[in-house]
């Protein structure tokens, strides 16, 4: 299996729980985000307290150097259409886990513009309900409400899990065998779409 | 015949529905509160179910991996970074 470049936008609650798992993949790792690490990001996000204060996408490459010894690229900078053909520069996979719907439709057109594979993975408000599919299936939806609370204290946590397994799962399958399948996930399991 | 998938409070089940893949978004969101509230779909019998339960959500016509005809009724996913 050859080494392929994933770059995974958006390195939040289902970003950084999908790079743990992506940790032993043969692919180089690019991570994009620009935010930073608070002590609220604890509960619902794969970091550690000693990453509090630090941009997110290199929070997350210190932590897969560090306790796995997996390298990883980090880019602490907001995807835009202005840096994104950039971003995708010399990828073979792109990952969605931006949090609103303006980014990952700049990261589609993108994505489309480049022609890398682009894989979405997202979550309902209550927590309850999830999804991964490819681009050429996907629709961003948009919150009810601007600025819509979410996983305030963590609750989601488990949820975020299965996601974001699912996500790593489905990256996995793609690196290895070039299979693109798509997910449903609820509390009462996984259902593959296509 | 078309299969009704419906996501509701976590819970997640088909059900078997003689319509037209290409009926509206309405249409779905209101057979869906039907069909649940009367116990059609295994799992989601929800005798109370408000009638705007389904309003917010999100219609998916999809196509299986074995050709059949998909639709999905389900909340729909903002998030992935929940800062």
């Amino acid at each position: 299996m050859t080494t392929k470049r994933i770059v995974v936008c958006g390195v939040g609650a289902l970003g950084s729980t999908a790079v743990q798992y992506c940790r032993n993949l043969p692919a180089e790792l690019r991570l994009v985000d620009f935010d930073r690490v608070e002590s609220k990001n604890l509960a619902a996000q794969w970091f550690v307290k000693q990453s509090v204060g630090k941009n997110k996408a290199e929070a997350a490459r210190l932590q897969l150097a560090n306790f796995y010894g997996a390298k990883a690229e980090a880019l602490g900078v907001r995807l835009a259409a202005t840096n994104a053909a950039q971003l995708l520069a010399g990828c073979d996979l792109a990952v969605d886990c931006f949090d609103n719907a303006d980014s990952r439709i700049v990261l589609s057109e993108s994505a489309r513009a480049a022609k890398v594979p682009l894989v979405h993975a997202a979550l309902a408000a209550d927590g309850t309900f999830g999804l991964v599919r490819w681009d050429e299936r996907f629709t961003a939806d948009r919150e009810d409400t601007a600025g819509q609370a979410t996983c305030e204290g963590g609750e989601h946590l488990p949820m975020i899990g299965l996601v974001g397994a699912t996500l790593a799962r489905t990256i996995q399958d793609f690196i290895r065998d070039g299979i693109r399948h798509d997910y449903l996930v609820s509390l009462s399991g996984c259902v593959r779409t296509t | 015949m078309t299969i009704l998938n419906i996501t509701y409070q976590g819970q997640s089940a088909d059900y078997d529905l003689d319509i037209d893949f290409a009926a509206t978004d309405a249409d779905i969101q209101r057979i869906a509160v039907e069909v649940v509230r009367s116990g059609g779909v295994r799992g989601l019998h929800i005798p109370e179910l408000a009638q705007n339960a389904f309003h917010q959500f999100v219609v998916d016509r999809l196509r299986s991996p074995d050709g059949e005809q998909r639709i999905y009724l389900r909340p729909k996913v903002p998030f992935g970074g929940l800062a």
